[in-house]
């Protein structure tokens, strides 16, 4: 189930948050529970089995490793054997196809092609299954003595299938503590619409943009090109932190407080920061469970550097299973590398324009990387992007630029704190509730009106 | 009262949630949406099997959006709300000034119209009599004067001049409407519907006389005929685009009253049934939103129109939709008209040829369409 969609919105929300809230506060979790495995098996029922094992899997590991806390070899064991287990059903279920297609390079071999298909979410909470092992090791975090409240934890629907990545540590008090309040919820009923309107009003249609361009190529000359490829930078930043937005507004719902995963990443001055404010979950995972363990930065620079290109390495593989995305963390880790020995102390020193400017380019040509992944069409639009022999831009790119034109510039001003500012300036005047309820029903009519016409599909006999 | 203000945005939207789903689990189901013309999504089926593959999760989604209440309402609303944002276009419509709705331009990677004109050329070849085709232009391109400021190109003049050079030299006898039509449109006839992408019938008896002129025969003149004409007019492009607000159409039936009962036969056959009527007009759809189907019942595999009085001899017509509307008015000269529809029909129209004795063949197609036809391929 995603939470743009109708049945989320009308069905599914509702008698959640009825339900939960005439609840005792004691059996909300097992509520929760529940509807998570609702939520989750809609789409692909037999995965609800696999995300349950991996939540045994990590209870028992998690009990164990408290109990033993004192035998400090077979703790380690213990927590070696979580990793090994959640790092093998994550490589098995997204990685094997890959994997085997490369192998297949090798002229000795020749491996049947896999199709399996990938569990929902899986990347994101065999990553917090994890986290809770570790945590419980390490001592970050007390055991999680109670099942359903562990498995409340691993499936709670708002972050499940697109993040934020909520480590134990964060949750681990909320889960069995929280107080729900009004002002709480009120507070999360407006992130979810933020996030709604995000996701509905500028991703969706940034992305009908770009494959409006995508699809004529050439034709679009070098202008047209850079408007696609921003157009869906537009679009996978709206659509990632609307999705995340929309987990943290439901979690205040819900009593949960989540930590924040972006923070206007496209006004950042470099690529170190734009990665500090960029899936910041993501970023802290890997910081606190790969990069910290590896060393880091405490053991000299070479090591330094070999740290950064692992970490950037898996970065890269987590966000998909193919060769593209390898790259494109490559490609951040190979920045932020010479960010760090020198360009960073230069761009200090330069007016912050040019930072701007530079970081934005890096970035967008960073997802022309993540988007291709046929290694001849990312060229051949890299190729276009760089290439004035198509003119600088077609009728057809023209056309949708125009159109499009008032969207972008909202989505430019959106991507920038200036309307939170003024928000924050002006939400204790004395008509702003109005203004702010008014804008909310506004935006719940208006996205409810695009999600269904999605399915408005007149059968006119359009040729006949 | 200062708490209601508060928490206002959390009372709207859970009102909001609440009631919209009240209101779908309550309210009565319809089975057909009229400006959809479609049946919408039945309930379905629950088994162990359709739930375990999600299929039931799939369709119940899909009838949860088919039924969801207020639905016209959303994708008006929807509509207006792109409108709003400087997106006229989305829905591959304009809407224009003077209440037109326009389709956009086809697109660029569904042109076949070079297959096609090979198909059309060699199947002329092929064949012991002449042919003549017609190709109805665009109205965007013939009404680009009420588009919006930025919309794409129609590249009708190029398509036409592609047909008129690669039919030059071939059997096929092509009456090129386009320059008599920008004439026409100039001069303030209308010949395109505004909520249809149909030609209206002042469009088709134009297109009549101009092919007329071409074969040599005698069009009946425009003042032997009685108009009707009907009110409430709602086309394609306007349920198609959800531009709720705008103004239907007129339809007008040019009745020649010399076309009775006696002399007029219609038959329509779809496999193995054959109904047969005595009008060239089906007045029963006039009482439906979309009207256009008044002209020799819409959309039909093999439509046999004879007529006692006329003159000329046996015609047969392969064409899309717009040729519903022409197709009436050639019937005053033709005493026998067979009308094939290639996305049905699956014969061999040669053999038809032969076995009817059919002295000559009629294209006659939407420029659009015949550029997107994927079923002409059947045309042997």
């Amino acid at each position: 189930m995603v939470f743009s969609s109708l049945l989320f919105l009308f069905l599914y929300l509702p008698f959640v948050l009825l339900i939960y809230y005439v609840t005792p506060r004691k059996f909300r979790n097992l509520f929760l529970f529940v509807v998570n495995l609702i939520f989750y098996g809609w789409g692909e029922p037999v995965f609800v089995l696999l995300m349950m094992f991996s939540t045994v899997v990590d209870y028992v590991h998690g009990y164990f490793i408290d109990k033993y806390r004192s035998n400090k070899k077979l703790a380690k064991s213990l927590v070696i054997s979580s990793a090994v287990i959640n790092l093998s059903l994550l490589g098995f279920f997204k990685y094997a196809g890959f994997i085997a297609d490369t192998l297949n390079i090798l002229p000795f071999l020749n491996i049947p092609k896999l199709t399996i298909p990938l569990p929902i979410g899986i990347s994101f909470y065999t990553f917090q299954t994890m986290s809770y092992s570790i945590d419980v090791y390490r001592g970050d975090a007390p055991v999680q003595k109670n099942i359903i409240s562990f498995g409340t934890y691993v499936a709670l629907f708002p972050q499940l299938i697109a993040g934020p990545i909520v480590r134990y540590k964060d949750v681990a008090y909320q889960l069995d503590h929280r107080r729900e309040t009004l002002d709480q919820f009120t507070h999360g009923v407006k992130v979810f619409l933020v996030g709604l309107a995000k996701k509905v009003l500028i991703a969706n249609q940034m992305g009908l943009l770009w494959d409006s361009i995508r699809n004529s190529g050439e034709a679009n000359g070098i202008l047209g090109s850079w408007v696609g490829i921003i157009a869906y930078s537009f679009q996978i930043y709206f659509d990632f932190s609307g999705y995340s937005d929309m987990a943290c507004g439901l979690g205040n719902m819900l009593g949960f407080e989540f930590l924040k995963n972006f923070d206007y990443p496209y006004i950042s001055k470099t690529i170190t920061e734009f990665w500090r404010r960029w899936h910041i979950s993501l970023g802290t995972w890997f910081r606190e469970y790969v990069y910290i363990p590896l060393g880091g930065n405490r053991k000299g620079v070479p090591r330094q550097i070999v740290n950064l290109i692992i970490v950037w390495f898996l970065t890269g593989l987590w966000h998909g299973a193919a060769m593209n995305f390898i790259l494109w963390g490559l490609y951040f880790g190979a920045i932020l590398i010479i960010e760090k020995i020198f360009l960073g102390k230069i761009l200090a020193k330069l007016p912050s324009w040019v930072s701007h400017v530079y970081s934005l380019f890096i970035i967008i040509l960073g997802w022309v990387l993540f988007y291709f992944e046929d290694m001849g069409a990312l060229f051949a639009y890299l190729g276009n992007m760089f290439s004035l022999s198509n003119g600088l831009i077609g009728s057809s790119a023209l056309y949708y630029t125009l159109a499009y034109l008032p969207l972008l510039i909202a989505a430019a001003v959106a991507s920038t704190p200036l309307m939170t500012n003024i928000y924050n300036k002006l939400k204790e005047k004395r008509l702003m509730w109005l203004v702010e309820t008014v804008l909310c029903a506004v935006v719940l009519f208006v996205c409810t009106a695009s999600l269904v016409n999605q399915s408005y599909n007149p059968f006119l006999y359009f040729r006949f | 009262m200062k708490k209601i203000k508060k928490y206002a945005p959390a009372i709207v939207f859970v009102l909001f949630i609440f009631s919209m789903g009240i209101a779908f689990l309550a309210l009565p189901k319809k089975a057909y949406s009229t400006s959809e013309k479609r049946y919408l999504a039945s309930f379905p089926k629950l088994t162990s099997e359709s739930f375990l593959s999600g299929q039931f999760g799939t369709e119940f989604e899909k009838y949860l959006s088919d039924h969801m209440t207020g639905r016209n309402f959303f994708v008006g609303l929807n509509a207006y709300a792109n409108l709003f944002q400087g997106l006229n276009g989305v829905s591959g419509k304009y809407l224009c000034s003077d209440g037109y709705i326009i389709n956009q331009p086809l697109n660029a990677n569904d042109n076949r119209l070079d297959e096609n004109t090979e198909i059309i050329k060699s199947f002329a070849d092929s064949v012991d009599v002449p042919v003549t085709m017609t190709l109805v232009p665009s109205t965007g391109y013939i009404m680009s004067d009420k588009l919006p400021a930025n919309h794409l190109t129609y590249k009708d003049d190029e398509y036409f001049a592609q047909m008129e050079s690669a039919l030059k030299d071939s059997k096929v006898n092509f009456v090129n409407l386009l320059e008599p039509f920008q004439q026409y449109a100039a001069n303030g006839d209308q010949l395109y519907y505004k909520t249809d992408h149909h030609w209206t019938s002042l469009g088709a008896y134009r297109a009549y006389t101009l092919i007329c002129e071409s074969l040599g025969i005698t069009p009946v003149s425009e003042d032997r005929y009685e108009i009707e004409v009907y009110s409430d007019f709602y086309g394609t492009t306007y349920s198609g685009s959800a531009y709720w607000f705008n103004e239907p159409d007129n339809i007008e039936l040019w009745v020649n009253p010399q076309n009775t009962e006696e002399n007029i036969t219609v038959q329509i056959t779809e496999g193995q049934e054959t109904k047969e009527s005595h009008s060239l007009f089906y007045k029963e759809h006039l009482s439906e939103d979309d009207k256009y189907p008044v002209y020799l019942d819409g959309n039909q595999p093999f439509v046999r129109i004879t007529n006692t009085n006329a003159p000329e001899g046996k015609l047969i017509v392969i064409k899309d939709s717009f040729a519903h509307c022409l197709v009436p008015f050639l019937a005053d000269n033709y005493s026998e008209i067979v009308m094939v529809d290639m996305r049905y029909y699956k014969g061999s129209v040669s053999e038809l040829i032969k076995t009817e004795e059919a002295d000559r063949v009629l294209i006659a197609y939407g420029i659009d369409n015949l550029a997107t036809d994927t079923d002409l391929v059947w045309l042997k």
